[in-house]
């Protein structure tokens, strides 16, 4: 035993035992703990294994930079892989295992790495790609897989719930340290909205493990009290457990909020995780500083931790990280330390300092060591002593923790994020932010400034000056008194050399210092190489402990300042952030949002079998009894529409009112054919093509006033041409007096075909709808017996006899149900989208599968709709570009299979070969666009685009299926397989 | 062949049944109301506008510039539509919506937490005052926020969309128990 839970101090609930377990081992902790701190209580100091070299590994530091103590919390579909011991709050019933060891963390198959060393350096990776080829997949690939790792991801569903939610702020405090308390109190009480949020579950940063008193009280209880009246401020909000991760455009963060990490049974109302979007006008870094370790030899031994982490374990925590505590430092925060642990009754053996002729005061009783460093650790799953050198003389030194302190990094990572770099500061020894300009400005430690009261007056002074740029007043305020307070000072010490073992630089990467003159010497040298080549500062922690020491060894070695080094580059996130927090609620049925046509309800009480199509639910067929297949149930919808009628919910297609006295004008030019002179009562059939020339969208224009219109479009490209139409009336033709609005969703339609159709929809209308007074492609307001406001249209898409009817959505299904009633006699049925597919097919009718985007009006052999006299349209002029003129072009013809077999079809996606030619696309003569089987010609039938097509009628072709592996043989035809002379349409 | 038709709801298949007590925070829906989308002609947005605003029992929401969707809990759809024609019918096109529209009015002390959730505008009264209206996307469907009182806001969906944006409303409010019923 050496980690101990001293007997009073700390920040945590002595009478609140919480029991949780560590690889199965059931332990106890204290309300208020971290797992971290619960774990060196109960002594358990060995957390992990290392990264490459499977060395075991213990606990660092006390917050979100650790390298080290990496745990999956939880288990099964729960298990949370890659957590930092440091910063997940302990609770009754949590379960931690350790990461990447086999079989168990005391004895480690994979360590036999560490013999292996010499081979495994840096850059090891990368030249296995290079030699043997022919080892790297069946080799080095799965055993460099299996033996190098984090935490293993869980294929399980998650059962946790996500949210997101955007915030906005005057003033946006990113840390609630000290300086962030201060600014963020500054700014409430002059009235500002503002956020503050910090990632621990107390309020306070460093004040929770700060020695010095405020006012004369300890610094925890000046963190509460402010935390107290910020609490009581409605214009401020508190945010814990939230990680500020991201600092974007316009001033927006990215936070996340562990709303439920810290519960073993989550609520149900709760996500276990919410991501912030906030908003700030202005916003305050204050995110303190992170202490440097120190690279010497052994410096990985389970026990050495950083310094200040040995100290809030002590204050905060009320744990004793060993029996004998030595110090290795390069400045006076290592004094602090062993006078904070001292004052808490620990024995503080030595202290080794690297500088000559410091001047700060030990505690009593503390041996210190001028000039000194240490060159090895000896002990072998925990420290058991260091060897200590100074000009030659080396010493064996007993203890059973060591604290580093190397000076401390001001944390600047979200001020960098946007592509500032930081800049080298030879007073703070470290690099700082940039300027970034007013919207984020840095306080306290992160801006460099590293006393108390130092960092209270730039806070509150920052928040001061925030408040009067957005026109309010902060009252001025005495600032607190601190005692007796030591301005930090330091030496910087990259390396400490005569190593007698590995010093390691990254822990989490196990990338030593020799990795690094191995990279330079290699020509990696450039510290965005390096850090590839050697991985320091990669995977989950970023290099947040080891970036800093990188840098400077790579100055040491290439004889430069650190300021000629720089830094790699800083992005989101901070710290990681998983995947299920980022996709929020967006998944399972919430992933997209569902559309349902107004007919919804009428198509499912018939029996209707639905399809996803776009974000729409569309009826797809209508099954009966006895009928086995989706095939039986179409055929016979089809056969019904041909030979009676059918009605079939169109309620999907987009639908525009357009509006103006250059309305007509306005579509005359969308349209590549003419719209100008549509008669008032009548509808056409409209074809759009993009400024490329090829075909856009199509839908019918009705002309229901000299100034009123009423365009259809298809289903998927409503959203488009709406935008189409916007951009062309606010950017290409302002001058034209044109207003137009969505209405799809105001009106449900249906199409009623067939050669009864007429029979049916006459009993529901007054007004006469026969041959003569509403010919083909009548449109028209009217209204249903009854006094329901309708339109009627004209149209078909399946060459039948047909209507459209358009009623208010609401009214859709009572009227859906009433012509199914007057239909009855004449032996309607209710048709879907696939039946709806058949029909067109046998009218050779196109829709977006044959309008993929590559097809001009010619190839679709709606060339005689493109109206060369029109002045212009949008496409006109690249229609005549060569490409698209050219006599080979792929032109739309029918395919009729010459074998009647009904077990061989045709699919779409399936290419066309000439008769005896090799299939291989280098053949390539054409494609199917659309196939199916057509039950009035009892074969199967397809669409197809082909090279000169419509030459090639008679002729015998190869349908090449690659997918399926399979050919037929193809009859290529006219494109209207039924009825080509149209006389039911306009019967 | 004559009859009543029915007019049904687009939520009627997730607010059919006795209405429970609301809560707090509570989303209540209208079973009807008369929407219509009014455009301006060229020049005369400032006019409409005028004109629309100081009538009584109508409500004015902004879409974009001389564009707004105008609510009355009064009118039957075609009186509405009657009655703009005469208060504007020479200024601007009138188009039906309230069959096309859903409106759904999110009332209580969290109504602003809840709506955070999924639209990203700052919904603080100094920032979107009382009578403030506009187009927003709420997560991923497209609707008109209004803030119709001091806890209050009216949001106006597509009627295809409106079984959506309830589930994902009632899922933003589960935090706070929202209920949700037909207005009595």
């Amino acid at each position: 035993m050496s980690a101990y839970r001293l007997s009073s101090g700390g920040l945590v609930d002595r009478s609140k035992v919480l029991s949780f377990t560590f690889d199965g081992r059931p332990l106890r902790g204290l309300a208020g703990d971290t797992l971290a701190s619960a774990l060196l209580a109960n002594d358990q100091l060995l957390v992990g294994r290392s990264f490459k070299y499977h060395r075991p590994r213990g606990i660092v530091s006390a917050g979100p930079s650790e390298p080290n103590a990496l745990v999956t919390l939880g288990s099964g579909a729960r298990s949370d892989p890659n957590t930092k011991a440091t910063v997940a709050e302990l609770y009754s019933g949590l379960t931690a295992k350790s990461q990447n060891r086999w079989p168990s963390l005391g004895f480690d198959v994979g360590a036999v790495n560490g013999l292996l060393s010499p081979f495994l350096g840096a850059g090891f990776y990368y030249k296995t790609f290079m030699w043997p080829r022919q080892l790297w997949e069946k080799l080095y690939e799965p055993v460099i897989r299996r033996a190098a790792g984090l935490g293993r991801a869980v294929l399980e569903r998650d059962p946790e719930s996500y949210e997101k939610s955007w915030a906005f702020c005057d003033l946006l405090v990113v840390g609630g340290g000290p300086a962030g308390l201060m600014a963020a109190l500054t700014a409430g009480r002059a009235g500002l909205r503002v956020i503050l949020a910090d990632e621990d579950f107390r309020l306070g940063g460093s004040l929770l493990s700060e020695t010095e008193t405020i006012d004369g009280s300890p610094a925890s209880a000046f963190a509460d009290r402010v935390a107290a009246e910020l609490r009581s401020l409605d214009n401020v909000t508190l945010l814990s457990r939230t990680t500020v991760f991201g600092w974007y455009d316009d001033n927006v963060f990215g936070a996340v909020e562990r709303v439920q990490k810290h519960v073993a049974e989550p609520s149900a109302k709760l996500p276990t995780e919410r991501v912030w979007r906030i908003a700030a006008k202005r916003a305050l870094l204050a995110t303190g500083a992170e202490e440097r370790p120190l690279v010497f030899g052994g410096n990985d031994r389970p026990g050495v931790m950083m310094g200040g982490a040995i100290g809030t374990y002590a204050e905060r925590y009320g744990v004793s990280a060993g029996k004998s505590v030595a110090i290795f430092t390069s400045g006076s925060s290592g004094y602090r330390t062993a006078r904070g642990l001292a004052a808490r009754g620990m024995s503080v053996s030595t202290i080794v300092d690297s500088r000559p002729d410091a001047v700060d005061a030990a505690p009593d009783g503390v041996r210190v060591v001028r000039s000194g460093s240490i060159i090895d650790t000896k002990g072998s799953k925990r420290l058991s002593g260091i060897v200590v050198e100074r000009s030659g003389y080396e010493e064996l030194i007993a203890c059973d923790a060591l604290g580093m302190s190397g000076g401390w990094s001001p944390v600047i990572h979200l001020a960098c994020q946007r592509g500032g770099r930081p800049v080298w500061s030879e007073d703070l020894k470290a690099f700082a932010a940039p300027d970034v300009g007013g919207g984020l400005r840095v306080i306290g430690a992160a801006n460099g400034v590293y006393t108390l009261s130092g960092c209270l007056r730039d806070g509150a002074g920052k928040a001061a000056a925030i408040a009067e740029e957005l026109g309010f007043h902060a009252a001025e305020a005495p600032l607190p008194v601190i005692d007796a307070e030591v301005e930090p000072s330091f030496a910087a010490l990259w390396y400490v050399p005569g190593a007698k073992s590995k010093a390691f630089v990254d822990f989490q990467n196990d990338v030593h210092a020799k990795d690094l003159g191995l990279a330079l010497r290699e020509g990696f040298g450039h510290v965005e190489h390096a850090k590839r080549y050697t991985t320091s500062g990669m995977a989950t922690d970023q290099g947040k402990l080891s970036n800093i020491n990188a840098v400077g060894i790579l100055a040491g070695m290439r004889g430069v300042s650190p300021a000629e080094v720089g830094t790699t580059t800083f992005r989101p996130f901070y710290t990681p952030v998983s995947f299920g927090a980022l996709a929020g609620t967006s998944r399972d049925t919430h992933a997209t949002p569902t559309r349902k046509s107004p007919l919804h309800e009428w198509a499912k009480k018939n029996g209707a079998t639905f399809v996803d199509s776009g974000l729409w639910f569309r009826s797809a067929w209508f099954p009966r009894g006895g009928e086995k297949t989706w095939r039986e149930s179409v055929d016979r919808e089809v056969l019904n529409v041909r030979a009676n009628v059918g009605i079939c919910d169109v309620s999907t297609l987009g639908k525009i009112e357009v509006f103006g006295v250059d309305a007509a004008e306005f579509l005359n030019r969308l349209y590549c054919n003419p719209m100008l002179k549509l008669p008032v009562g009548k509808a056409r059939y409209g074809l759009m093509l993009r400024e490329d020339g090829f075909v856009f969208d199509d839908g019918t224009v009705s002309r229901l006033a000299d100034d009123h219109f009423f365009v259809t479009t298809t289903t998927a490209m409503a959203g488009a041409v709406m935008s189409h139409m916007e951009y062309c009336a606010q950017a290409l033709w302002p001058d034209l007096k044109v207003r137009f609005c969505s209405v799809s969703d105001q009106w449900a339609q249906m199409a009623i075909a067939g050669p009864k159709a007429r029979d049916v929809l006459q009993q529901l209308l007054d007004e006469d709808i026969s041959e003569t007074a509403f010919p083909f492609l009548s449109a028209r307001a009217t209204a249903l017996r009854g006094g329901i406001n309708a339109r009627l249209f004209r149209i078909s898409f399946s060459g039948e006899l047909a209507f459209e009817l358009a009623v208010p959505a609401g009214y859709g299904e009572a009227v859906a149900d009433q012509i199914m009633e007057a239909g009855r006699a004449h032996d309607i049925c209710a048709y879907g989208v696939e039946a709806l597919n058949v029909l067109r097919l046998e009218k050779g009718l196109l829709t977006h599968a044959e309008f993929d985007g590559r097809v001009t009006p010619d190839d679709a052999g709606l060339g005689r709709m493109f109206s060369a006299q029109k002045p212009d349209f949008i496409g006109k002029h690249l229609s005549a570009r060569y490409g698209l003129t050219a006599a080979d072009r792929m032109q739309l013809v029918g395919l009729k299979l010459v074998d009647k077999d009904k077990e061989k079809d045709m699919r779409a996606g399936a290419h066309l070969l000439k008769e005896g030619m090799k299939p291989s696309t280098l053949n390539d003569q054409g494609w199917v666009s659309s196939a199916g089987y057509s039950p009035v010609l009892g074969q199967h039938i397809a669409l197809a685009f082909l090279k000169s097509g419509r030459e090639r009628y008679g002729e015998k072709i190869v349908v090449w299926d690659r997918l399926r592996d399979h050919e037929v043989t193809a009859e290529v035809c006219d494109p209207v397989f039924v009825g080509s002379e149209n006389t039911k349409l306009k019967a | 062949m004559v009859r009543d038709y029915n007019n049904r709801h687009a939520l009627d298949q997730k607010l059919r049944g006795t209405p429970k007590p609301a809560n707090a925070d509570h989303l209540e829906v209208s079973h009807w109301q008369a929407i219509a989308t009014v455009l301006a002609h060229a020049g005369l947005d400032a006019a409409v506008e005028r004109a629309l605003s100081s009538t009584p029992d109508l409500s004015l929401r902004y879409c974009g510039p001389g564009e707004w969707l105008v609510v009355s809990h009064v009118d039957t759809p075609v009186g509405l539509m009657r009655r703009l024609d005469m208060l504007c019918g020479t200024q601007a096109h009138v188009v039906d919506q309230s069959d096309g529209r859903v409106l759904l009015r999110l009332s209580g002390p969290s109504a602003r937490t809840i709506l955070a959730k999924g639209i990203g505008v700052d919904l603080h009264p100094a920032a979107f005052a009382h009578g403030g209206s506009t187009n927003v996307l709420c997560g991923h469907i497209a609707v008109n926020l209004m803030a119709s009182g001091a806890d209050v806001f009216e949001l106006i969906v597509a009627r295809s969309f409106a079984e959506s944006l309830f589930d994902d409303l009632m899922a933003m409010g589960r935090q706070f128990d929202i209920s949700s019923a037909f207005s009595e």
